[in-house]
């Protein structure tokens, strides 16, 4: 386990830091409770309803799963780029056809318009 | 020190996992699962998976996380349902999941499992990359056509709710 | 001894099928950007089926092999499946251009993710790792949940989308999970290696018995199998009426295939003359057994109870036949296996050609409940309503129909065995089955029209299909000696 100590550390030192940044602020600040102050902010206005009937739109969903998507093929292209020297023109070859399906993913994705926005 | 380390990534984990569960907020379950995905992601470190730990991170918490929030705010009212399926009620799931969870307790402590001999934790990244290209280059090539399909079908399944 | 796998290359000459079918969903996506006339795409998919078929066809010629490093086979067994599935998909297409949904509402994309998903089962019918087949599966599921969402405006079909990937996520999450067990015990994916590994003692009855209780989910789900059975009858209702007569069908037959393989070449041990037995101290045969028989009552129960829709009523009738199959998986021996080939493949005909009859009338009538069906054949329906019976007649198993030859080998090999009480089960539920499906023979011939059901006309395009399919019932009911002899020879399992 010697070969992960350092990103121990690492994560070690965020969470203390973290922990004294909310911890010290949440000890040393001032707390004055009121109504004004609890309620939800919109750009000073008095909030209309509730944010719970709120729905955001289908593209948002659309946009994250075209990450994911594009995400997942480049987690796959890792690994090929380290063994890519030994394999050579065959490793080449096949990582070609699996980028070239993809590929016509991003065609269609392209051509739909679900990359535009309105 | 590694056991302790073990145990607390392992419950951070189980705790993770349990609010999804009992979480009467959706989106508190959503959160509850970050802190379940960033603790396999642990257990990964643990197994000396480096390669997985990395990519669960990253897809998992960077990605179908977010993914999760979404579908979350874009949907209402998801406590309303018609059931049109009968069900026999709780108590006896209770029983069921009770019996099972015995039965597996059991298998566990009994099985002889196939134990790997321990390796040092070396960089895992170009034997998978080898897998991939050599020994499971169907399943790989596969995936490209899955993905795709994914792709389209996600497209074609919300362009239906835009053009409503 | 043991011939090793051929490698990438050397494998590329044995799936020509699966290359093709992967050569057409791509290029069907892009035709889709450039093609306005999207029935074109559907010819495109027709076309694609038929080379299908007939490349997979050639391949019985050849020698069996291991492929891809041992993670899918070409031999006997998954050819015979890679036919029935591709024909499947073949009518699945012929009755979508017919089909007055998908013209409403088809886009493009539909020909592409319908090759997609056959792309899947091909691979679920032939593969022999755990990895390969978890991916073939979760590949058919994926596509499954798109298809049967397909329709606009339509809020049934958004339900049935949903419903089948809730459930589905559910199955295939504890298949995965049992599978990680085989895999702690076995130390392999390679269903030949497991197999080897629990031959030689490894693994213990208990661990191994949850281990296969909780693959089954993903299985038991596939073949719409009780208790994985719920999610059937609100899918079948709600996808389009093609979409359900491919579920019913492709899927059902691909999850037994798949079911089949990994139980006989992976927890099971052939012992000559074409019997088997069983390794690691697991009894599963005795569990199929139970299934089986409570699968098929419930289905059959629940189609008695069914009055309203068709569709529903076909989903439960579906559930009750993967009951009646499993009886051949529960008997353990070549018998068993060779009529399940043949009840899968009259199971296709019959069960299809209702469909077909169900997609007719509501493309005439919009209508998919039984009172759509009064007085059928009195109002320019007779040739649908008399198609009907026999298919419905063939699922009861009533000779001299295909489905009662199919269910005298099931029987005949279960009797053989000495399961006496799976048979008399299984008889006393083909008695129970009568009920509902004379029902809906009664409806169409004995009723009279009440005048607001419409008139049902059959085109040549459909017409077509629905005499194939009824020609091919009668057919195999009078004449089914090759068709036997082929599922007999297709019982074989490479083992490399």
């Amino acid at each position: 386990m010697n070969p992960y100590i350092a990103l121990l550390i690492s994560f070690a030192l965020c969470a203390i830091v973290a922990g004294i940044m909310c911890g010290a602020s949440w000890l040393l600040g001032p707390k004055v409770e009121n109504k004004a102050k609890s309620e939800i902010f919109e750009t000073g206005n008095p909030p209309l309803g509730s944010i719970r009937g709120i729905r955001f739109p289908v593209k948002f969903y659309l946009t994250a799963i075209l990450f994911v998507v594009f995400d997942i093929e480049v987690v796959f292209m890792y690994p090929w780029a380290v063994v890519f020297r030994r394999l050579g023109w065959m490793g080449l070859g096949e990582m070609a056809v699996f980028v070239a399906v993809l590929a016509v993913g991003l065609a269609y994705v392209w051509r739909v318009g679900a990359l535009e926005w309105d | 020190m590694y056991a302790a380390l073990f145990y607390f990534i392992a419950g951070l984990t189980v705790i993770g996992a349990l609010g999804v569960a009992l979480s009467t907020n959706v989106v508190y379950s959503a959160m509850s699962l970050l802190a379940a995905l960033v603790g396999a992601s642990g257990l990964y470190v643990f197994l000396a998976a480096d390669f997985v730990a990395v990519v669960q991170i990253l897809v998992y918490v960077g990605g179908i996380l977010i993914l999760t929030l979404f579908a979350i705010l874009l949907t209402h009212q998801i406590a309303e349902i018609q059931v049109s399926n009968r069900s026999v009620g709780r108590l006896p799931a209770l029983g069921l999941v009770v019996l099972l969870g015995l039965a597996m307790g059991a298998a566990i402590l009994r099985a002889p499992w196939h134990v790997e001999p321990l390796a040092a934790a070396t960089p895992t990244t170009y034997g998978i990359g080898d897998s991939f290209l050599n020994q499971y280059l169907l399943p790989f090539e596969l995936a490209s056509v899955v993905l795709l399909t994914a792709l389209v079908g996600a497209i074609v399944l919300s362009r239906k709710e835009l053009r409503e | 001894m043991e011939p090793s796998a051929l490698g990438n290359v050397a494998s590329l000459a044995y799936s020509l099928p699966e290359i093709v079918l992967g050569a057409a969903v791509v290029l069907l996506f892009l035709l889709d950007l450039v093609v306005t006339r999207k029935e074109t795409l559907g010819d495109v998919a027709l076309v694609t089926l038929a080379l299908v078929v007939v490349l997979s066809a050639r391949l019985l010629w050849g020698d069996s092999a291991a492929l891809y490093n041992g993670a899918v086979v070409v031999d006997g067994f998954a050819l015979f499946f890679k036919l029935l599935l591709a024909l499947a998909a073949f009518a699945t297409v012929w009755m979508s251009l017919g089909s007055r949904e998908i013209q409403k509402n088809g886009t493009g994309e539909y020909w592409a993710v319908l090759l997609a998903s056959t792309l899947g089962l091909l691979f679920m019918a032939s593969s022999t790792n755990l990895l390969m087949a978890y991916l073939a599966l979760e590949f058919v599921s994926l596509t499954s949940y798109v298809l049967s969402g397909f329709m606009r405006h339509s809020r049934r079909a958004s339900e049935a989308s949903l419903k089948y990937l809730i459930y589905g996520g559910v199955a295939s999450g504890t298949m995965i999970y049992g599978m990680s067990w085989v895999y702690g015990l076995a130390g392999s994916l390679d269903f030949r290696a497991i197999h080897t590994a629990l031959m030689s003692g490894q693994g213990a009855a208990l661990p191994l018995y949850v281990a296969l209780l909780l693959t089954l989910a993903g299985l038991g789900y596939k073949v719409a199998a009780f208790p994985f059975h719920m999610w059937a009858p609100d899918v079948y209702q709600g996808a389009p009426i093609p979409v359900t007569a491919f579920l019913a069908v492709g899927s059902k037959a691909a999850g037994f295939a798949l079911m089949i393989r990994f139980f006989f070449t992976a927890m099971a041990q052939s012992v000559g003359a074409g019997v088997y037995q069983l390794v690691g101290g697991v009894d599963w045969s005795q569990l199929i057994l139970v299934l089986s028989m409570v699968t098929m009552t419930f289905g059959n129960l629940a189609a008695v109870a069914q009055q309203g829709n068709v569709k529903r009523l076909l989903a439960y009738s579906s559930i009750a036949h993967a009951g009646y199959m499993l009886m051949g998986f529960a008997v353990l021996n070549d018998d068993g296996l060779r009529a399940m080939l043949f009840y899968l493949t009259v199971y296709y005909l019959m069960n299809l050609g209702a469909f077909v009859v169900v997609m007719l009338v509501a493309n005439s009538t919009g209508r998919e409940d039984l009172a759509g069906y009064r007085g059928l054949a009195w109002r320019g329906g007779a040739l649908p309503a008399v198609a009907m019976a026999i298919f419905l007649f063939s699922l009861t198993g009533l000779p001299p129909l295909a489905g009662f030859v199919g269910k005298f080998y099931l029987f005949a090999a279960v009797v053989e065995k000495q399961l006496y009480l799976l048979a008399v089960v299984g008889v006393l539920n083909s008695v129970v089955s009568l009920v509902y499906y004379a029902r809906i023979v009664r409806t169409m011939f004995l009723e009279q029209p009440t005048g607001g059901e419409g008139v049902v006309a059959v085109d040549w395009h459909n017409g077509l299909l629905l005499g194939l399919l009824t020609i091919g019932t009668l057919v195999l009911g009078v004449a089914w000696g090759p068709l036997i002899d082929f599922a007999g020879r297709s019982t074989h399992f490479l083992a490399y």
